[in-house]
């Protein structure tokens, strides 16, 4: 595992006896969290523990039944649809393992989509557009739509989306399980690099082991409790 | 693998009829707008069968059904000719009913001034006493009886048993609305004067036959001559065969002694069978009925554009469903299969829900299709229509079958769905109509072949009318084509407002789906240029009849007071004023000059027609009429000089394709007359067509003064009102109209008359935008992960609706261009082809550019609205993720 980030940052998410279900079953039931700037932290844990409904819970897309999620200080279950919403335009990137860019947007268009809602102009834009894709590698394909992308490719600039807006915390949600291992490898050197790079928090949602080597922490979940926590190996 | 029945009930049971179970709402909304199509075919169809039966059975409720029938080759039979009949007949078991027909209607009111505003009446007259030989069950047994239970039953009237003077039979329907019994008093005007009947008994219903409807009635022959001054006179003589064997054969041979009766330069009579009359009166509406059929079609086709749609759209929503069953085994064709099978079901639930709607619709549609017939062709009217179980399966089978076909496409697309869309959440589209609406050369070649068949001539028919169905196909082709191009209208507007570089998130995603517009899109565009193409096109003919219209009235009624009998309700209406009545009223002091007008219809080559009696020199001063051929001099306006010299209408002149200066053999008792054409003039007024022939002559060759109407020029100074009050006190039986009021009366019937277009119009363009809805809402549920990629990154719900509300009005935008520049053609031909082909009236185009611009924005408020709603609906889908 990765080296802790430096002592003293702040805490950009919290989340605290988060209790979730569906249909009458629980999936979640009072996991408690903290992530901090520049910290990456990788949540695993078998199918059906509870991963991506936490990530939801986290990311805003989805309201927990009890328990509390406060992020940069604000409390997200007394935030309103668009209060969430601006939580996640402003101040989170996703990255998902299907990738979902927007099949009729180019590569340069999605990236600067969330350039775009978040009022950026025009020429600073195309600047962020362009450098985000010369760092991810793709800048030749910045006019492809996705369909003409490989795999790697999109989620390279699926990563360039989700940073574009240099968010406090990036969720990524299996990156890397719709690709190879050597592009699995590029995106996860990748993702830490550029975490390094801006600071911005990493919450890794993966079955990978190689993707948890990244990560300063590694939180395991089974049905929908923490089932163990382990610190980045010193070694 | 074999198909196995097993696995289609399974999908049937497990899957479709659970999904149906699962959205009744659109399940129901789907069948019931199949159902309206099926309804309006069904219905037309219906009304269409029971005013054609109209034509012939009036007689028949009464005598049974007659054998044959004579008339006079031109106007009324002789009394005389049925004492030459049972000479000639010998000993010849056959009846001869002897019947004189006319109309009439009750006396004016200030709440029925208007024209057409009271109900018309047709009256039989019988000669009663003789009908009591058709009275035994062997016949039918269909004399008159008493009016109803209440109606005095001590003293019913025998019909032979001393008839009271005027007596009158009814209906029992007429019985009911009017609540009348025996010895009611019912006025009614009857040509020129006001008659009092007396309600003498009800008319019986026959087994197997409609009930008499409200609007006929009976009278003793001997009285309704009297009332009509044709005494001496006949319409017709009907035989009636004793029921037996060999009734037809019998029939034939006294067919044949009556036509080797007839001398060929000069018949007596025109002797035709039951069937052939039945089959005159299909004929001479065909033109009529086919284009209602035409009509009736389209609203089908709407139908089965939605049934398309919807299960496009339950395509797209159940392909995951689809994808797994394909990986459980199920083949490509047996899920093509189930589809289908979904699809017929449809046909035929909503068929049969149409059917039902279809049948309340008759009810309602035969009354004014009965009318249009009765204004039209004929002078008969009916009530109801009753249901038909062969109209019943040919609407059924057209549902199933064109419901079947219309799921043809969604069900070839979930039969290729992969087993391998299970494992993919990247919501690849499906494209239906992709691949041929992309196709330039196929909308260029649409729209080539369109022009091409403009230079085909109408289908001549038989009865005279004219189908211009070459012009119907060139609208097909120039709209398909339009449709095509509208995709690519859409990519050009997308490009467009991209290039602008608007800074809106909404705006630029509605734009990033249209550049490169997939199938789904392209059809949603085309659908909205057929809806606009034809909406505007039939507006720009609408419009241009209006201006032409208008104009025409202006010059027309230019004299002062124009008189008719006051019982005058239709074209088809023989009411007339008698030669003292009009001669007395032109005698009047402040009556500068009389234009006696006296028409008949004519059988020319077998069509029918109208000869009028006028003055030349009236007409021209008066009506100004527009001339398509003026005559080359005065000749014709000359009554010294114009003996054989008529002025033929536009309609007369492309109805017979005769021009200036050809020669017309006239039909007259006796024989023929040639006539010349000194002139051809344009007539909005009747699509039959007519010839004008100088009055004396006609009074000359048809041996009568009784007038159709009369028009007066009043001298200078005197009130067109003043005169019409004291006319109206003296003749009570006269309609007597100012100028003012007929332009006004005029414009009002046509403006009515064109009313249901634009309840087409509205139809079509709601039909439309419903297409619409479902595409977008096709469309969003596609990219559901997209959306919720969208929401992820921080869209707002409301700038997902915009959105989407954009993109449909962008398609809007497309298929308001396309369509609005169709219909500019389609105007043309309209106005240029099939008006002139079908009615051979030249009009003067005008544009409603005021009624173009509110259904541009009204088309494009309803498809950016119906793209709001359905981007609202979408932010709230589902998307495809785990857990």
């Amino acid at each position: 595992m990765a080296e802790p980030p430096t002592a003293g940052r702040g805490l950009v998410l919290t989340a605290k006896d988060v209790a979730k279900a569906y249909a009458g079953r629980p999936v979640l039931r009072g996991v408690s969290l903290e992530l901090r700037a520049g910290e990456r932290l990788a949540l695993t844990g078998p199918s059906g523990s509870g991963k991506s409904t936490l990530l939801n819970c986290l990311g805003g897309v989805d309201r927990p039944d009890s328990g509390s999620i406060c992020f940069k200080n604000q409390a997200l279950e007394l935030m309103d649809a668009d209060g969430l919403t601006e939580v996640r335009r402003r101040d989170i990137g996703t990255i998902f393992q299907f990738f979902h860019l927007l099949p009729t947007l180019t590569a340069a268009e999605n990236v600067e989509l969330p350039l775009q809602l978040n009022g950026v102009a025009r020429a600073e834009r195309t600047d962020r557009v362009r450098s985000l894709l010369e760092r991810v590698g793709v800048a030749g394909r910045s006019q492809a739509l996705p369909g003409e992308l490989s795999g790697g490719e999109m989620q390279r600039v699926a990563i360039a989306r989700a940073l574009a807006h240099a968010p406090a915390v990036l969720l990524a949600d299996e990156p890397t399980g719709n690709l190879d291992s050597r592009n699995g490898a590029i995106i996860l050197d990748l993702l830490q690099e550029l975490s390094d790079e801006t600071g911005t928090a990493l919450l890794l949602v993966t079955h990978s082991g190689a993707a948890t080597h990244i990560c300063h922490r590694e939180i395991h979940l089974r049905d929908g409790l923490i089932s163990g926590v382990r610190k980045a190996d010193t070694d | 693998m074999p198909d196995q029945p097993h696995v289609l009930r399974i999908l049937w049971t497990r899957f479709a009829w659970r999904h149906w179970r699962l959205a009744p709402v659109s399940s129901w909304l789907l069948l019931l707008i199949l159902a309206l199509g099926v309804a309006a075919f069904f219905s037309i169809r219906l009304a269409n069968e029971a005013a054609v039966a109209g034509f012939a059975n009036f007689t028949d409720l009464i005598t049974s059904e007659s054998d044959g029938l004579i008339t006079a080759p031109v106007g009324p039979l002789p009394t005389a000719v049925l004492k030459d009949l049972r000479q000639l007949l010998g000993n010849t078991p056959v009846n001869l009913v002897p019947v004189l027909e006319t109309s009439a209607v009750p006396p004016r009111r200030a709440e029925t001034e208007g024209i057409g505003a009271r109900p018309t009446y047709q009256i039989l007259g019988l000669d009663l006493p003789a009908l009591v030989n058709l009275s035994s069950p062997a016949y039918g047994g269909g004399l008159p009886a008493t009016a109803s239970a209440e109606a005095s039953p001590s003293a019913p009237n025998q019909p032979g048993g001393g008839l009271r003077t005027n007596a009158v039979y009814i209906s029992a329907a007429l019985a009911r609305r009017d609540q009348l019994t025996n010895g009611s008093r019912l006025s009614l005007v009857i040509n020129d004067r006001l008659a009092a009947l007396e309600v003498a008994g009800l008319i019986p219903n026959r087994p197997n036959q409609p009930a008499a409807p409200a609007g006929l009635l009976i009278m003793d022959l001997p009285d309704l001559q009297r009332l009509t001054d044709k005494v001496g006179r006949l319409d017709r003589i009907e035989f009636v065969l004793e029921p037996g064997a060999l009734r037809a054969e019998r029939w034939a041979a006294i067919k044949q002694t009556l036509e080797g009766a007839n001398l060929p330069a000069a018949p007596r009579w025109v002797v035709s069978s039951s069937a052939e009359r039945r089959e005159a009166g299909v004929t001479m509406t065909r033109a009529f009925r086919l284009n209602l059929t035409i009509l009736s079609l389209l609203a089908l086709l709407v139908g089965l554009y939605l049934v398309f749609q919807g299960l496009n759209g339950a395509v797209v929503r159940r392909r995951n469903e689809i994808a797994i069953l394909r990986s459980l085994g199920v083949t490509a064709r047996q899920i093509q299969q189930a589809w289908l099978v979904e699809a017929a079901v449809i046909g035929l639930v909503g068929g049969l829900l149409g059917l039902a709607l279809g049948w309340l619709g008759a009810q309602l549609a035969v009354q004014t299709v009965g009318r249009t017939m009765h204004a039209l062709y004929f002078g008969r009217n009916v009530d109801s229509a009753p249901f038909d179980f062969q109209e019943a399966l040919i609407a059924l089978i057209v549902a199933v079958a064109a419901s079947t076909v219309a799921g043809w496409r969604p069900a070839r697309l979930a039969a290729n769905t992969p087993p391998a869309q299970i494992a993919s959440r990247t919501g690849t589209a499906s494209d239906p109509g992709g691949r041929w609406l992309q196709r330039m050369d196929l909308g260029l070649g649409l729209l080539g072949l369109g022009l091409l068949l403009t230079f085909l001539p109408p289908l001549r028919m038989e009865g005279g009318a004219r189908l211009p169905l070459a012009s119907y196909a060139t609208a097909l082709c120039w709209i398909f084509g339009a449709g095509v191009f509208a995709g690519q209208i859409l990519a050009g507007f997308a490009r467009f407002f991209q290039w602008l570089k608007w800074d809106s998130v909404p705006l630029g995603l509605a734009c990033s789906h249209l550049r490169k517009p997939s199938g789904r899109h392209r059809l949603a565009a085309a659908g909205l240029v057929c809806a606009v193409g034809m909406t505007a096109g039939m507006a720009i003919l609408v419009g241009s009849f209006d201006t032409t219209m208008r104009g025409w009235i202006a010059r027309t009624f230019q004299a002062d007071v124009y008189l008719s009998s006051d019982g005058d309700q239709t074209a088809s209406s023989i009411n007339r004023i008698a030669p003292a009545t009009w001669e007395s009223i032109a005698k009047d002091p402040s009556v500068k000059q009389a234009n006696v007008i006296q028409g008949r219809e004519l059988i020319l080559n077998g069509v029918s027609t109208l000869l009028v009696g006028h003055d030349p020199r009236f007409f021209r001063d008066y009506s100004k009429p527009a001339w398509v051929s003026a005559p080359q001099d005065d000749t014709v306006f000359d009554a010294a000089r114009n003996d054989h010299l008529v002025l033929a209408s536009e309609s007369f002149s492309e109805r017979f394709h005769v021009a200036q200066g050809e020669v017309v053999q006239v039909p007259v008792p006796g024989g023929f007359q040639p006539v010349t054409i000194a002139g051809i003039y344009a007539d909005y007024g009747n699509e039959r067509g007519a010839m004008l022939l100088e009055r004396g002559q006609f009074a000359k060759w048809f041996g009568t003064e009784m007038a159709a109407s009369v028009i007066l020029a009043l001298q200078p100074g005197s009130d067109p009102e003043a005169l019409r009050a004291k006319l109206r006190a003296a003749h009570p039986g006269l309609g007597v109209f100012t100028s003012g009021f007929l332009r006004g009366e005029a414009l009002r019937i046509f403006r009515q008359t064109f009313a249901v277009t634009y309840a087409l119009e509205l139809i079509g363009i709601l039909v439309a935008v419903v297409g619409l809805a479902f595409t977008m809402t096709s469309l969003l549920w596609e990219r559901r992960n997209d959306l919720a990629t969208l929401r992820a990154l921080g869209l707002r719900r409301r700038e997902l609706s915009w959105a989407a509300a954009l993109e449909g009005g962008l398609l809007a935008v497309a298929g308001l261009s396309a369509g609005l520049l169709v219909s500019l053609a389609l105007g043309w031909l309209l106005i240029f082809r099939i008006n002139k082909q079908t009615f051979g009236w030249t009009l003067q185009t005008d544009h409603p550019w005021g009624q173009l611009i509110i259904l541009a924005l009204l088309v494009l408020a309803s498809a950016t609205l119906a793209g709001w709603f359905a981007g609202r609906w979408s932010t709230r889908l589902p998307a495809e993720r785990e857990e």
